[in-house]
């Protein structure tokens, strides 16, 4: 027997605790100022009547303003309306998706579930542009179309209002995450609850609606407030659909107030405060009622269902009606906006050669692309790496039972989740403004991938510590015992094994980053520009062409990013 | 006198107030093999752990090899890393990525050895444990049984201290559990290994061990060869870990002659060989045996150390039967070979062996 070395009389203990509890502090310091001073910027400034940065000067001005103004509440009101009106067709469908996908013998069932991943990945304001190329009452494709119907006269699709805003979304946002969320709860249904239904004489649709739906319906409604609570953070859509015609949801209107001359900094940070409150009293009952909810257990643990329901001829028309929902919601825009990005003029399909290059030339040789693109890519590539380097560390520390704060570091990291971007960004903006931050950070493209890195906090988080769990701690633990250093079983065991995770998530943050709107909208500045912006400045100007180009650039490079990712293995852990 | 390899000194734990280890002393001889026995959660994989160095105590003392390890009073806590022992987990902790030839390498590696060195040993000790061969195979290819050889053999590879086997055994099939048991006893021997066994089964503690001790929150109720705490179980609680007991209710009386005991219900008397002589007339006691030492005999006279009983039910259990039994106002089961035939209702004796009787006031 070897007797252990003469190390033993080092002081080793002092030192071995001390990073991890030195971490922790460092952890909790810097959340709590990146996530906390944004909020409390956000809360102290819709007080502060003076620009930020000037000296403060308290007062209920702000409220005042924004609350005679009768835009704000209606545009509040909007939000809600528009959240609602369209969660409703999404969740029908997305129930109607999951169950065919997981509970019946529908064939393609695994390539149906892989169009939803690879649909939700696709950038949705690209999309909106190419809804805009199809259902424009001047030149849509569609208007086109119909009025070459007789007894049509004029446009009969709009896209601006309040309908179009539905139907875009539904195309974007729409069902696809829903779907992706519920599928996996449909399969861990305990097959037992079914087979028993049916012993006891229930048919197919008695079985559904008595017992599978019933017994899902926690966490159906889980998922349908979850997206209702991110369908407030919307803004894209709202922004190029909406805002035309006047309709304003509160994020558009914050952007409204911050596009203004001189910024109403007070009226939008009044708004946002609002908005906050509200979404805070929303949070609490969806807390209250997911953490009251024993039903949950049921559905999990048993084992894997084998029983599917057999549909019969139905088979081929579900898929054929999933296959069609997927084209017109899916490829009918995408392909739109291929044709869109080569045409002379969008619309124009008569004039001799309609179909050119230019616009790729055009968009491709323009300095302010060039230097979008490296922006961005800058943007994207730091985001990705810090949100990797960062939440690895944070996630090991939540992991490793050793912290005490764990609780607030969790909480702390989740706030971004339901912060929605023009939030987010206008907190972080305040950040900026009101401390000397702003020398190094405002209006510069490391600010911006300071904001990136923040919103991706929780799914980042998430992602890491599921993979940890996995681990489960024997594995750097029995590494330790062998004799490794912590730095050691770090690198020679934890790293390798958590790098696919670290890629995908990587890979997934970088394409957010690049097709990210509402966080950067506030934050960038001429030298800054991402390509995201320059594609809605793009739209604003009315380059359609061009813009169609741009969209399609950055969807092919999100399309390639996230189909790595998937071979990477990345499975989307449902995060709440 | 063996060496002294481990030496826990009033060792406490504690997660949040609850003591997970509760002042725990012991110490460990050289080349045997030492079993924390106990339901779980009942602290010893935290004592396991504690000795590893995955844990830090609150209190006490920890020495390996005769070298204090760990003192909180002093701030002084090696890290695991620097204790020399070889652990194998629960799950084996097989790491995924390498091969098994990388996994059982890693400590040789740690300890920068040479290529040769590493080579010629990680074969030894595939070897050792049977897995000659495997080598270059992926760890994730293995079966249940070649993970846990795979473990073994890289907990084995640099020789430590100490080897620590957290309920190594408990992810295999029975058939596979009973060959890893002697295997692993048959290994320690030729090694001369000094083993901390970590199991919440009886009967691999009783095979495996040379010495158990039996944890129930965070302490040690009672330590011993496996004879000594089975024949002799220390408290209530041992005895009904290590298996069944059967419990009587009864008076002490005693005359000039000495004392006994009156089982309750008139069910008859035994006098315990264990019957302190301080208990005075009267004492209400229980007597605790096991099933294993009381014979069914037929319907006659009642003698000294037997009881009056009913056979209520019978069970064919193939190999032998299995009688439900009233007496003295309690009912239990008890088997009996084949070569005796009781039917329900039948009025029989039960014998009791004086030396196995068990006595504790009530």
């Amino acid at each position: 027997m070897k007797s252990p070395s003469a190390t033993l009389s080092l002081p080793g203990f002092r030192l071995r605790l001390r990073p991890i509890r030195m971490a922790e502090v460092g952890f909790l310091v810097f959340l709590a100022v990146v996530m906390g001073l944004p909020l409390l910027f956000l809360l102290s400034g819709s007080f502060n009547l003076a620009a930020p940065g000037k000296p403060a000067i308290y007062g209920f001005g702000n409220w005042q303003r924004a609350f005679t103004d009768p835009g704000t509440l209606s545009a509040l009101w909007m939000s809600f309306l528009l959240s609602v009106v369209r969660l409703i067709p999404a969740m029908i469908l997305s129930v109607m998706f999951a169950w065919l996908i997981a509970r019946t013998d529908m064939p393609g069932g695994r390539f149906i579930e892989s169009a939803c991943w690879i649909a939700y990945f696709v950038p949705d304001f690209p999309l909106v542009l190419a809804w805009i190329l199809l259902l424009d009452p001047n030149f849509g494709f569609l208007n086109s179309l119909a009025k070459s119907l007789p007894f049509v006269e004029g446009p009969i699709f709009n896209p601006y209002g309040f309908w179009g805003i539905v139907w875009v979304h539904t195309s974007t946002g729409g069902i696809w995450f829903k779907v992706m969320l519920l599928v996996p709860v449909f399969r861990r249904l305990g097959a037992t609850l079914e087979e028993a239904a049916r012993v006891a004489g229930a048919n197919t649709t008695a079985m559904l609606w008595r017992i599978t739906l019933p017994v899902l319906s926690p966490m159906i409604l889980a998922v349908a407030v979850l997206s209702f609570i991110r369908g407030l953070q919307s803004f894209n859509t709202e922004l190029l659909l909406g805002t035309p015609v006047g309709i304003y949801v509160y994020s558009t209107k914050i952007y409204d107030y911050l596009q203004r001359e001189p910024r109403a900094y007070g009226e939008a940070t009044a708004l946002g405060s609002v908005f906050l409150f509200v979404l805070a009293i929303l949070l609490f009952f969806y807390w209250r009622y997911l953490s009251g909810n024993k039903k949950f257990t049921v559905v999990t643990g048993q084992g894997y269902s084998t029983l599917r329901v057999k549909l019969g001829r139905w088979r081929y028309a579900a898929l054929a009606g999933c296959l069609i929902y997927v084209a017109v919601m899916m490829l009918l825009p995408l392909s739109f906006l291929v044709i869109g990005s080569f045409m002379r003029r969008y619309g124009f399909f008569n004039i001799a050669s309609p179909f050119t290059l230019n616009h790729w030339y055009n968009l491709l040789a323009d300095p302010i692309f060039l230097v979008a693109l490296k922006n961005s890519l800058i943007i994207a590539s730091v985001t990705a790496i810090g949100g990797i380097l960062l939440y690895s560390a944070l996630a090991y520390l939540l992991v490793s039972r050793r912290t005490i704060t764990a609780p607030v570091l969790e909480s702390l990291c989740w706030v971004p989740h339901v912060l929605p971007g023009i939030l987010l960004s206008l907190g972080v903006l305040w950040l900026f403004l009101a401390t000397p931050l702003r020398f190094f950070l405002y209006g510069t493209v490391w600010g911006i991938a300071f904001a990136l890195i923040l919103a991706d906090s929780p799914v980042t988080t998430q992602a890491f510590k599921a993979g940890l769990l996995q681990l489960g701690a024997d594995l750097e633990e029995s590494a330790r015992v062998s004799g490794a250093s912590w730095a050691y079983a770090y690198r020679r065991i934890l790293l390798p094994l958590l790098a696919p995770i670290a890629a995908a998530v990587g890979l997934m943050n970088f394409g957010s980053a690049l097709t990210s709107i509402s966080t950067p909208v506030l934050l960038y500045s001429h030298q800054s520009r991402p390509l995201a912006i320059l594609l809605l400045e793009y739209s604003f100007t009315g380059e359609l062409e061009r813009a169609a180009a741009l969209g399609l650039l950055i969807t092919l490079i999100i399309g390639s990013m996230m189909l790595i990712a998937r071979r990477l293995g990345l499975q989307l852990s449902r995060s709440d | 006198m063996a060496q002294t390899v481990l030496e826990f000194r009033a060792v406490v734990k504690r997660f949040q107030s609850v003591n997970a280890v509760d002042g725990i002393s012991f110490s460990l001889q050289a080349g045997e093999i030492f079993t924390l026995l106990g339901p779980s959660g009942c602290g010893k994989t935290t004592t396991l752990r504690l000795v590893a160095g995955l844990e830090e105590p609150d209190a006490g003392e920890i020495l390996i090899d005769g070298k204090t390890v760990a003192a909180p009073e002093r701030g002084l806590c090696l890290p695991p890393e620097k204790r020399h022992l070889g652990m194998v987990f629960q799950s084996y902790a097989i790491w995924p990525h390498l091969t098994v030839f990388e996994n059982i390498a890693f400590p040789l590696r740690v300890r920068r050895e040479t290529g040769e060195v590493v080579r010629r040993r990680v074969e030894q000790a595939l070897e050792v444990v049977g897995l000659g061969g495997f080598a270059e195979r992926g760890a994730t290819q293995l079966s249940g049984g070649q993970q846990q050889r795979v473990a073994l053999a890289r907990a084995l590879v640099y020789e430590p201290a100490i080897l620590l086997l957290d309920e190594p055994l408990s992810n295999l099939d029975a058939k596979l559990r009973e060959q890893m048991r002697v295997e692993i006893r048959a290994l320690q021997r030729k090694l001369g290994l000094t083993v901390l066994y970590v199991t919440h089964d009886q009967a691999e503690a009783m095979t495996l061990s040379d010495r158990i001790a039996v944890v129930e929150r965070g302490r040690f109720e009672q330590v011993g060869t496996p004879e000594e705490i089975y024949e002799n179980p220390a408290t209530p609680f041992v005895a009904e870990f290590l298996g069944r007991m059967l419990s009587f209710e009864g008076t002490i009386s005693r005359n000039h002659t000495g004392s006994w005991v009156e089982f309750s219900q008139g069910a008859g008397r035994s006098a315990p060989s264990s019957l302190s002589e301080s208990l005075s007339h009267g004492t209400r006691v229980r007597v605790l045996t096991r099933p294993e030492d009381v014979e069914i005999l037929g319907a006659s006279e009642l003698t000294a150390n037997q009881l009056a009983a009913t056979i209520e039910q019978v069970a064919y259990l193939g190999d032998r039967f299995e009688y439900h039994v009233r007496a003295a106002g309690v009912q239990f089961v008890l088997s009996a070979p084949k070569k005796q035939r009781f039917r329900p209702g039948d009025a029989v004796r039960l014998s009791l062996d004086s030396g196995r009787l068990h006595c504790r006031l009530l």
